[in-house]
């Protein structure tokens, strides 16, 4: 999943997260139809205003997701920044 | 055969915190007995709508739970669709008379969500939506916003038009005892409100509720008329579904679960969308209340959110059809389990003329829409008078 590259068919930003996201609110989420035909939601990070726009092109990435406990395995996942 | 509604009833929606979810489900279940003019004893099956109950209040396995509660020693399920569970609990219940296994069931829509913190409820919610979804941090309100942004850079849909949504709705619930909200608001102070998902704003959003309604259906043509009243026939029951998320949809600015439940239910009763008096629609989001009126087939795409910020759709101003005369899920409130149920208790009111101030004058076909998630789950029932 990493590397892949796409374009946003829509944005928002997150200002009232759910339990274990409020660390990172607000944060942008996008829908990006990578460019081998496939769909993902994603936040967006490493972002500048500009970068909110449908049509923007973007890259996967890898980051850490939610809040976790001290003694918790440290979760990764799937984000997306801009190219 | 023939399915008739012989008893609707709705508790008041709203922050009952000093309510609990049996008292809640006594309440409907005995108000819609009461309504039918029949004991207990004539229930053959119950059918409980509800989402949350296990993943906020640690208790499942609701049938029994409610039976108990009721005092009824029948068959009783719970039927789950994210917000789609009353809906889909009706459709259950018709599906059950049709197969002739019971003549006499009851329907209850229930929840209780108010006892939560919000993000809790917030992250509950999103067990309704794909993983991806949960991962990225997304939440209802910016699942709909996708949607509306989308909407919006598509047909030039407007905040204002998306305000216009909350200002009828709440306008309507004004007029509705039971509604969770009882003041008007302005498009100004829509707009004004605090941005919860750009570009929706708290005020294009429904609320957090407690809620409870129910219905008893029957294919007993002498019970519907043993309470005096016309009967309320279901002419159509219909569930789809799409997606669980909404990345895997080829079109970000309609649900087809809802084109698709209200093609097969118009088919089913015989109607056309023009045909309908009276609709409740699920308005869970202002964009949600556009979305449903362009894809049950009232308005061409792009044209419902200028119908709708023209006042052609609210009391008192519509020529024909009235949307959300309950005030919706945004002013009724939206405890997500008993909505489906709730919409279906407003029409039987509505057919049956005892609306009071919110009455569409001559109703004689009434539409209810309820969604599940982002559109994975719509249901449609169509009641005739």
């Amino acid at each position: 999943m990493l590397g892949k590259t796409g374009v946003i068919r829509s944005w928002t930003v997150i200002r009232l997260p759910p339990a274990d996201f409020g660390y990172q609110a607000p944060y942008p989420v996008v829908i990006v139809s990578l460019d081998g035909g496939e769909s993902i939601v994603a936040q967006l990070v490493d972002f500048d205003e500009k970068h909110l726009s449908i049509g923007q092109r973007v890259v996967t990435v890898v980051r850490r997701t939610v809040q976790t406990g001290i003694d918790d395995v440290i979760p990764y996942g799937i984000k997306v920044k801009p190219l | 055969m023939n399915i008739y509604i012989i008893g609707a009833a709705t508790t008041k929606f709203g922050e009952l915190w000093g309510v609990s979810p049996r008292r809640l489900a006594h309440q409907a279940v005995t108000d819609a007995l009461s309504d039918a003019e029949m004991k207990p004893s004539g229930i053959e099956a119950l059918f409980v709508g509800n989402m949350l109950s296990g993943m906020l209040g640690g208790q499942e396995h609701l049938g029994a739970f409610f039976a108990e509660e009721l005092g009824l020693s029948v068959p009783a399920f719970k039927i789950e669709g994210a917000c789609a569970s009353g809906g889909l609990a009706l459709h259950n219940a018709v599906n059950s008379v049709l197969s002739g296994q019971y003549r006499t069931v009851a329907v209850l829509g229930v929840e209780k969500m108010t006892d939560h913190k919000p993000e809790d409820v917030a992250a509950a919610l999103m067990g309704a939506g794909s993983e991806g979804e949960r991962l990225s941090g997304a939440t209802f309100p910016g699942l709909y916003a996708l949607i509306a942004r989308v909407h919006m850079a598509t047909y030039g849909t407007t905040e204002k038009e998306l305000a216009s949504v909350a200002v009828k709705n709440h306008y309507h619930a004004s007029l509705n005892p039971n509604a969770q909200f009882h003041a008007p608001v302005t498009i100004e102070q829509v707009l004004k409100s605090p941005c919860v998902a750009d570009p929706l704003k708290l005020l294009d959003c429904s609320p957090i509720s407690d809620g409870a309604a129910a219905v008893i259906i029957t294919s007993d043509p002498s019970a519907s008329l043993r309470a005096g009243k016309k009967a309320v026939e279901i002419i159509a029951s219909v569930a789809a579904t799409d997606s669980l998320g909404l990345a895997q949809r080829v079109s970000l600015t309609k649900l087809q679960a809802t084109e698709t439940a209200g093609k097969n239910a118009y088919q089913k009763a015989g109607i056309e969308p023009k045909d309908i008096d009276v609709a409740e629609v699920h308005d869970c989001f202002s964009i949600a209340e556009i979305l449903a009126m362009e894809d049950l087939g009232f308005y061409k795409k792009g044209n419902a959110a200028s119908v709708v910020s023209r006042g052609e759709t609210t009391l008192g101003i519509a020529r024909r059809l009235v949307v959300n005369p309950s005030g919706g899920l945004k002013g009724c409130g939206h405890p997500v389990g008993a909505t489906g149920v709730k919409q279906v208790v407003e029409l039987v009111d509505q057919l049956l003329g005892r609306s009071g101030k919110r009455q569409v004058d001559g109703a004689k076909i009434g539409l209810a829409h309820n969604v599940g998630g982002s559109g994975a789950t719509a249901t449609v029932h169509i009641l005739k008078i």
